[in-house]
């Protein structure tokens, strides 16, 4: 888990083009969405896909993605629980 | 000046509902909802979602791509009691010929004729060809405002006494680059879009041509149904996707067309909605209404529940179905919409409403926050409206141009010193220049723009942005399409659809200086720049700070196929050029001036039709021309160069341009600056005259545009 974690945070980063951050410095339960990374909308739908792409996980609502994008810990927890078989 | 009105002299429109005026009245009557899943296209990965399909018959030859053949289908409906060309052609248009190079793309084609048509404004080009009209033509591509904000421009221009007669409208045909771009935002309702429902969920993607035939005179014209009595315009400046949740923009746009009109609220019969069926957009939308109207507005409805959404089309599309209501005396359900959301502070008509319609609003509104509304009146509609004050000079406070020579100051040095600064702009200067976290989405074409902004605006507020480009954001675009391919149309990336939108640069910088007036972007091939200049001195009001932009970006895969003046042996050129203008009633040097824009059909014609421009504009003896020649077109230009010279005697220094910034689609935005520069020190130096220093003095320099369009800006 703790490496499925600091995976995503290091995709979140190159998938947003975070610039100034150090995806080892993030804490798991820091919220991706409404924290310090100023991430918006567009850039939730873009996660979306990535996790699709790079994990074969669908996202399929906006509830659902924000039960999910609230922290880095939920959603890796939300993608391992998903990842097909 | 006399008070001329705007009339709808003829209407044109082919949609999901229908094609003429007759059918689309009884389908909107009778509440037709033909959504069905997507079948136009094949959706290899994902289950087709509900489009709105054009169904009915229209002639679309192979070789044209779609959106062409719907614009034709309107335009010839529009035209058909016309005796002539009109004066001009404005459209708004989003997808070009996107529907062919994406098929093109995808079978990997490398041939660049497979991609003629491709360019957004190569629609009303082609229009204004088969039509014959020697005039102007103007393409707004400002996503799903683009069609009102066409009608809107060709109304100042017919106001302004610059033309007599004007095609206006929009087109856009289903494709994949919208049918997955939205998709891929999650906007797309797969119940298909129920406007202002409870339970709505988004819209349905769509495609349609709307157009109209516009008469300037002071009676209505035979056959004149309707007259387009005002027209506003503004931004959100809020987000590139979202509008602002309290409809702040909607409202300004809304109140810009009434006060146009010269109409108190409580004289609108009926308020045709853009009402997408996004959650989003209907809340603003209906709060705003009720913010103009009151808690208990006219009649207001959207008809996208049963047209869906056509994007550019939709305000041509509109303004042709308000016309209709005001001719029959009906306005049409909120088709879609089973119980309205009671979270709105009102609700819309569920049933036809039969009763005289004599003023209707219509309101377009598109991604980057761009807002249009017009205000469509019926042909004896009389008030007293605000005054057109006349054309605006567009003074020039600052300026600044990038190039393939690097920033601002070293472009212009090399500029000046006679040298070349052709090449791709370096990357490495937009990243020194910008904040990261301001640019971190952006891909080169956003980039170069808000560097651009950024040369030129120190402390000033912006009201509004006319911005030019001529293949809009190449990188996102075919980011997005490869994306999409690669993954077999299974996936595809929301910020590079976002951002792959011509007007997003101009969206993203009127976020960064709260530029919440007019946000115009206009495409038009080599001559996107000098459509731009003729949007803001049509637009522009005195005292209106204005940032007037042209950008082009060259990309490594997409440039040799779409721009024919490409030359492979001398690589790629790109970059552009912003000036901060104040609108003003009086000339203050530098400034533009915009002469003339004519197609080069028949060039000894277009060029007389020039000769008369400038000698009405008084010029004599410019201290020098500009002249642009696009590689593509050499030989043609050349031979319009030679009747240009020989309206001057003695002839004026030339200088080509092109030779200096590059074969770009912007490059004339670059010899604008330069051209600024010039008069500004009051000489040319030796090194660019091709001789002798020679004094400018009080004498004009002209910006020639030459090859399949003929195009002249004075800078005084």
């Amino acid at each position: 888990m703790s490496q499925l974690l600091q995976e995503i945070k290091e995709k979140v980063v190159e998938t947003l083009e975070l610039p100034d951050v150090d995806a080892s410095q993030i804490g798991d339960d820091d919220p991706i969405v409404g924290g310090s990374l100023s991430i918006d909308s567009i850039d939730v739908l873009e996660l979306v896909i990535m996790i699709e792409e790079d994990y074969e996980v669908k996202i399929l609502s906006k509830e659902q993605g924000e039960e999910v994008f609230r922290s880095f810990r939920s959603l890796a927890e939300f993608v391992e629980a998903n990842l097909p078989k | 000046m006399s008070e001329r009105k705007v009339f709808i002299a003829g209407a044109g429109i082919i949609s999901p509902v229908g094609k003429g005026l007759a059918e689309t009245a009884a389908s909107l009557r009778a509440g037709s909802r033909p959504f069905a899943p997507l079948r136009l296209f094949p959706s290899p990965s994902l289950n087709p979602l509900p489009t709105g399909e054009v169904v009915a018959h229209f002639e679309s030859p192979d070789f044209l791509p779609r959106t062409f053949s719907l614009a034709a289908e309107a335009a010839e409906q529009a035209l058909a009691a016309f005796d002539g060309p009109p004066d001009a052609v404005l459209l708004g248009i989003t997808t070009g010929g996107i529907a062919s190079t994406e098929v093109a793309l995808k079978n990997n084609i490398e041939d660049p004729a497979a991609y003629r048509y491709h360019g957004a404004g190569e629609v009303a080009e082609f229009l204004a060809c088969k039509l014959g009209c020697p005039g102007p033509v103007l393409t707004v591509s400002t996503a799903c405002s683009s069609g009102a904000a066409a009608i809107k421009i060709a109304a100042d221009m017919i106001r302004l006494g610059m033309i007599d007669s004007a095609l206006a409208g929009g087109a856009d045909c289903l494709c994949r680059l919208t049918y997955y771009g939205f998709n891929s935002l999650q906007l797309i309702d797969p119940k298909g879009a129920r406007p202002l429902d409870a339970s709505r969920a988004g819209m349905t993607v769509a495609e349609a041509a709307g157009m109209v035939l516009l008469i300037g005179s002071e009676n209505p014209p035979p056959g004149a149904i309707a007259q387009i009595a005002g027209g506003g315009l503004s931004c959100d400046a809020y987000h590139a996707t979202a509008p602002h949740p309290e409809g702040e923009g909607a409202l300004g746009a809304m109140r810009g067309a009434l006060a146009e009109a010269g109409v108190e609220p409580g004289r609108v019969d009926y308020i045709n909605l853009h009402g997408t069926g996004t959650i989003d957009n209907d809340s603003a939308e209906v709060k705003a209404v009720v913010k103009l109207f009151g808690e208990v507005p006219p009649a207001f409805s959207s008809i996208k529940g049963m047209t869906g959404h056509s994007l550019a089309a939709a305000g041509g599309v509109e303004a042709v179905v308000s016309a209709i209501c005001i001719a029959e005396n009906f306005a049409p359900a909120n088709i879609g919409c089973e119980v309205p959301d009671p979270e709105l502070p009102a609700a819309p008509i569920l049933q036809t409403k039969e009763a005289p319609i004599n003023l209707v609003l219509s309101n377009s509104f598109g991604f980057g926050g761009n807002n249009a509304s017009l205000a469509i009146a019926a042909p004896d509609f009389t008030s007293v409206g605000e005054q057109t004050t006349g054309r605006s000079c567009l003074n020039i406070k600052r300026s600044a141009l990038i190039g393939g020579a690097g920033g601002p100051e070293a472009c212009l040095a090399r500029l000046l010193a006679g040298g070349s600064i052709a090449g791709e702009t370096p990357m490495a200067e937009l990243e020194k220049a910008l904040d990261p976290k301001l640019i971190r989405r952006l891909k080169k074409t956003p980039r170069m723009t808000l560097l651009l902004a950024q040369s030129v605006v120190e402390s000033e507020s912006v009201d509004s942005i006319y911005y030019g480009t001529g293949w809009g954001p190449l990188g996102e675009t075919y980011s997005f399409i490869d994306r999409l391919f690669r993954t077999d149309e299974k996936l595809s990336s929301p910020t590079d659809f976002v951002g792959s939108v011509h007007n997003s640069p101009a969206g993203q910088t009127a976020m960064r200086y709260h530029a919440t007036g007019a946000n115009i972007t206009t495409t038009g091939g080599d001559y996107s720049f000098e459509q731009a200049i003729l949007s803001a001195t049509v637009l522009g009001r005195s005292g209106e700070q204005m940032l007037l932009i042209g950008v082009d970006e060259h990309h490594p895969k997409l440039s040799p196929l779409f721009d024919g003046s490409f030359d492979p042996e001398a690589g790629g050129s790109d970059g552009g050029a912003a000036m901060l203008v104040e609108a003003s009633a009086t000339r203050r040097s530098p400034g533009f001036n915009f002469i003339f824009s004519g197609s080069a059909l028949d060039p000894a014609l277009a060029i007389e039709r020039l000769a008369a421009a400038i000698k009405k504009e008084n010029i004599e003896t410019p201290a020098a021309l500009l002249v642009g020649i696009p590689r593509a077109v050499d030989q043609m230009a050349r031979r319009q160069l030679e009747m240009l010279c020989e309206l001057f005697d003695p002839a004026p220094p030339l200088i080509e341009y092109r030779k200096l910034t590059g074969e770009h689609a912007s490059a004339a935005a670059q010899a604008a600056a330069l051209a600024i520069e010039l008069k500004k020190n009051k000489i040319i130096p030796a090194e660019l005259s091709g001789g002798e220093e020679i004094a400018i003095d009080n004498a004009p320099l002209l910006i020639i545009g030459l090859g399949t369009r003929i195009t002249a800006i004075e800078v005084y």
